[in-house]
């Protein structure tokens, strides 16, 4: 499988070939070979495809006298934040119960079930994870960081949006509103309910959306 | 021989798109009107030419040609027919060849139904078409060849994955394609509008038509996503923010920001810089998120493996960015609106909040992501950005935009007065806290799910009230029966009417998340003839008998089943069975990964959705038993958004329409006031 990594930098590489007039024809018959061939055995499906080796141990020595402080439910909620390593995106915890034939997910809860033996509670286990796998061990990055820029940029965005929208809004507002004698020509001298004149806008303007 | 014309047909169909491309920007350039009706012509002969190819893609899977590569990768002689049928679109080559299809269809038929109403837009319309035509056949021709051959013929072919041999993932990808590719017609029309500078009210007509297509066939094929991930993947759930499903959502949220904010520039001439941006978006999204399935460049269970096409998707779609950016930039002046925004408490302000909302959660979800490729180029750190990311930022973006269903199609137009808001909101507001304090009182104590509920209250207030207002008006006007005045209202009224459909799914979607806050599940080792009770999440008592473990061996598969008989309230409620399907070749071999059927009970409160796990011996199953509520009405809120959606599509005769300026002849403030409180066209 392409790694990321890989693959961006194959993007930088095929645009630079492409803007030095290589592009396609440079590949090799070779290597379009190649291509069908890993089609063949690769390309049978579009679902991802999992890499069952990627289980680590991870272990800790158990706590002295040690009794969990976890109780299964609790242990559960703890599987729904560690993130499997197999190659799907689901949690430890929905992955392990469902069909996908994981056998990554088994052991990482087989870990997770020693450790709460070792009387270690949720976040020495989930630190003991990240230091095993990385922060990829997480369903969700940590809210520090480089990371907290991943939680923090929707909100600061639609915030700087709405800002500038509430500007627009006042702005426009002030125009309309020094505009408005030339943009209310009838008076409303009619014998007309609110009700009649609204019937009669209705009609005029042949609307019929929202 | 009709596998050899279909080949053929492809590398025509690709000269053809160039010359349509050459032809119809030549042609606009030149102003030489047989170069334009050349380019058109040529675009109609891709059609033609694509359609060739697919017929010869359809051929080779039918007749079982295991010499070619796709058909030998894709297909097993023991499959069932449809899903040959449907492995046309399973893999990479033969998604893009029918992406190059539909895109191919959608053309001929959106310029040949507008050659007369936007005679000057044709000609770059007909060219931009053209040009992603020669991307999506190029990159097929050159990069995913369906018709690829191989050295030598396997007796039988690999098979479809089981998983995706389902009635849902047979129409879901097509549905998907179809809403993606229709976002092609109004970035076409749009980008033909920017380069004339004709950007007034007539490329309107054709981008909402065809940007309503787009939203219909999106929610349609999200919607038997979600229905295909919940029966078939067996995990309990129906949507996990996996990147693929996010890259469905991302041009769902822009196509409806446009189909409200249209509103504004049909009524008010505003907004026109912005449609044009969401116009695009859309279409820079949908390729985005082909993008991001095809090149394996972000981790997902969809990913199409070993794909060799990413770089060319991220090669156009950043010089369609780049074309675009520089077309919008360049007219600007063009696009100044002709009215100006009144009050911040308005039908206009309350479609811009709107907008900010769709758009601030297209921007949540497109960055959540792609926030995993930005940590690992500046961090070199693998992340993952799961649902607990997605829920946390989307969740209080979702009740403000709920809310906002409920409060844009009641407020006035320019200006709402004090007594607008008063009448239009009291009854919705009543009906919303009613909602909340019943909830409260019978023990609910999750905030946001309180406040869900308590939005869907008032939102499904707001709707009631204006069907109701409408119907009663009508009734008065024409003396009509109860229904005929519903039948008549939604037939006239079509948008309107519609539209409030389209939200009555959204709150019935919104009330079945909520509930899925209680879901209740559990994890249980059980032997034949012992039984498992507990509790579901409205305090009724379940028992659990076992039947049994058994196996059986069928032509295709040896199955395990475990087989529960369910009672509730000691009130027996029907056998519950889950299987185990390994799938076999016609020599027996075993045929991917071991898979679940779930056993499932549906009703409009709860289903009881049962995952065996393991069979550790002849007696023994493990199995997971959980209680999802409301997910019915999941599927309930699709039908009506279906719906919705069609009644406002259903063509209806065009009345004048009068367009942006009519606000500078609108009468008093109190009479348009009273006009947006009055059901229209009764």
């Amino acid at each position: 499988m392409t790694t990321r990594r890989q693959f961006l930098e194959r993007v930088a590489g095929s645009a630079a070939a492409l803007f030095a007039g290589a592009g396609v024809s440079a590949q090799t018959p070779a290597q379009r070979g190649m291509i069908h061939d890993t089609m063949v055995m690769k390309d049978t499906t579009n679902l991802f495809a999992m890499d069952q080796n990627a289980a680590r141990s991870v272990r800790l020595p158990p706590k002295p006298n040690a009794v969990p402080v976890l109780s299964d439910d609790e242990r559960d909620d703890l599987e729904h934040r560690i993130h499997c390593q197999c190659g799907c995106t689901l949690d430890v915890f929905t992955c392990r119960t469902t069909d996908f034939t994981c056998q990554v997910s088994p052991a990482m809860h087989a870990d997770i079930v020693e450790l709460v033996r070792g009387g270690y509670g949720a976040q020495e286990i989930i630190d003991a994870f990240v230091n095993t796998y990385g922060q990829r061990a997480l369903m969700a990055p940590k809210k520090s960081g480089f990371n907290l820029l991943a939680w923090i940029t929707p909100g600061i965005g639609v915030i700087v949006a709405g800002s500038i929208l509430a500007m627009l809004l006042r702005r426009m507002g002030r125009r309309a509103a020094s505009h408005a004698p030339q943009s209310r020509p009838v008076a409303l001298d009619v014998d007309a309910t609110p009700d009649e004149l609204a019937r009669l806008e209705a009609a005029v303007r042949g609307d019929d959306d929202a | 021989m009709t596998v050899i014309i279909g080949e053929l047909s492809l590398w025509v169909a690709l000269l053809m798109a160039a010359w349509s491309m050459t032809a119809s920007f030549a042609g606009a350039r030149l102003r030489r009107d047989e170069l334009v009706e050349s380019g058109v012509r040529g675009l109609y002969a891709t059609f033609a030419m694509v359609l060739l190819a697919s017929i010869g893609l359809w051929t080779a899977l039918l007749t079982k040609d295991f010499s070619i590569e796709y058909v030998a990768s894709k297909i097993s002689s023991t499959m069932p027919s449809v899903y040959i049928f449907t492995a046309f679109w399973s893999g990479q080559a033969g998604s893009l060849l029918f992406w190059a299809l539909i895109l191919s269809m959608y053309a001929t038929i959106a310029i040949a139904t507008s050659r007369k109403s936007n005679r000057e837009l044709i000609p770059y319309a007909t060219g931009t078409l053209a040009a992603i035509l020669v991307f999506f056949i190029a990159t097929d021709a050159f990069k995913a060849n369906p018709f690829a051959r191989l050295d030598f013929t396997p007796l039988d072919g690999n098979g479809m994955n089981p998983q995706l041999q389902n009635p849902g993932m047979a129409i879901h990808p097509p549905n998907l394609y179809l809403g993606y590719v229709a976002t092609a017609i109004p970035f076409a029309f749009a980008i033909a509008a920017l380069f004339t500078r004709r950007l007034d009210a007539e490329w309107l007509s054709v981008v909402r038509r065809w940007t309503l297509l787009s939203w219909f066939f999106l929610t349609v094929g999200i919607m038997l996503g979600m229905w295909w991930a919940y029966v078939e993947l067996g995990w309990g759930g129906y949507w996990a923010w996996d990147p693929v499903e996010n890259a469905s959502f991302l041009p769902w949220l822009t196509n409806t920001a446009f189909l409200h904010s249209i509103m504004i520039q049909e009524k008010r001439g505003m907004l026109r810089k912005w449609n044009v941006v969401l116009v695009v978006v859309s279409f820079l999204l949908s390729i985005f998120g082909t993008f991001i399935t095809r090149s394996g460049v972000i981790e997902s269970v969809h990913s199409f493996s070993q794909s060799p096409v990413g770089t060319w998707f991220a090669f156009f779609f950043f010089l369609s960015t780049g074309v675009t950016i520089y077309l919008v930039a360049t007219r600007l002046p063009n696009l100044e609106a002709k009215a100006e925004l009144e009050s911040m408490v308005s039908r206009e302000a309350a479609f811009l909040y709107n907008n900010l909302l769709l758009c601030g959660i297209a921007f949540a979800v497109l960055w959540g992501t792609v926030f995993p490729i930005i940590s690992e180029w500046v961090k070199n750190e693998k992340i993952t950005v799961g649902p607990p990311f997605f829920n946390t930022v989307n969740v209080p973006l979702g009740l403000l935009l709920l809310a906002l269903t409920g409060v844009g199609p009641l407020i006035a137009w320019r200006r709402a007065s004090v007594s607008n808001l008063k009448r239009q909101f009291a009854s919705p507001a009543i009906a919303g806290l009613v909602v909340g304090v019943v909830l409260f009182a019978l023990g609910m104590r999750n905030g946001y799910v309180l406040v869900a509920y308590t939005l869907c209250g008032f939102v499904a207030g707001t709707i009631v009230q204006e069907f109701y207002k409408g119907m009663r008006a009508r009734q008065a006007i024409h003396e009509e029966s109860l229904i005929t005045a519903f039948i008549h209202l939604v037939g006239r009224n079509r948008r309107r009417y519609g539209g409030y459909i389209v939200h009555a799914g959204i709150v019935m979607l919104f009330a079945a998340f909520a509930g899925m806050a209680f879901k209740k599940e559990s994890d249980i080792t059980i032997r034949t003839g012992e039984s498992y009770q507990t509790k579901d999440p409205y305090g009724h008592t379940w028992k659990f008998v076992s039947q049994g473990v058994s196996t059986s061996d069928r032509r295709d598969r040896s199955v395990k089943a475990a087989t529960l008989d369910a009672f509730r309230d000691g009130r027996r409620v029907g056998l519950i069975t889950a299987e185990k399907r390994q799938y076999k070749d016609a020599m027996g071999n075993d045929l991917f990964n071991e898979i679940t059927e779930i056993g499932l009970k549906s009703r409009p409160r709860q289903d009881v959705y049962v995952v065996l796990t393991q069979v550790p011996d002849a007696n023994t199953a493990e199995m997971r038993i959980t209680f999802n509520p409301l997910v019915m009405w999941v599927w309930t809120s699709g039908f009506l958004m279906m719906i919705g959606g069609l009644i406002v599509m259903w063509p209806q005769a065009e009345r004048r329409r009068p367009q942006a300026g009519y606000a500078a002849v609108m009468p008093a403030h109190g009479a348009v006031t009273a006009a947006s409180e009055m059901p229209v066209g009764v």
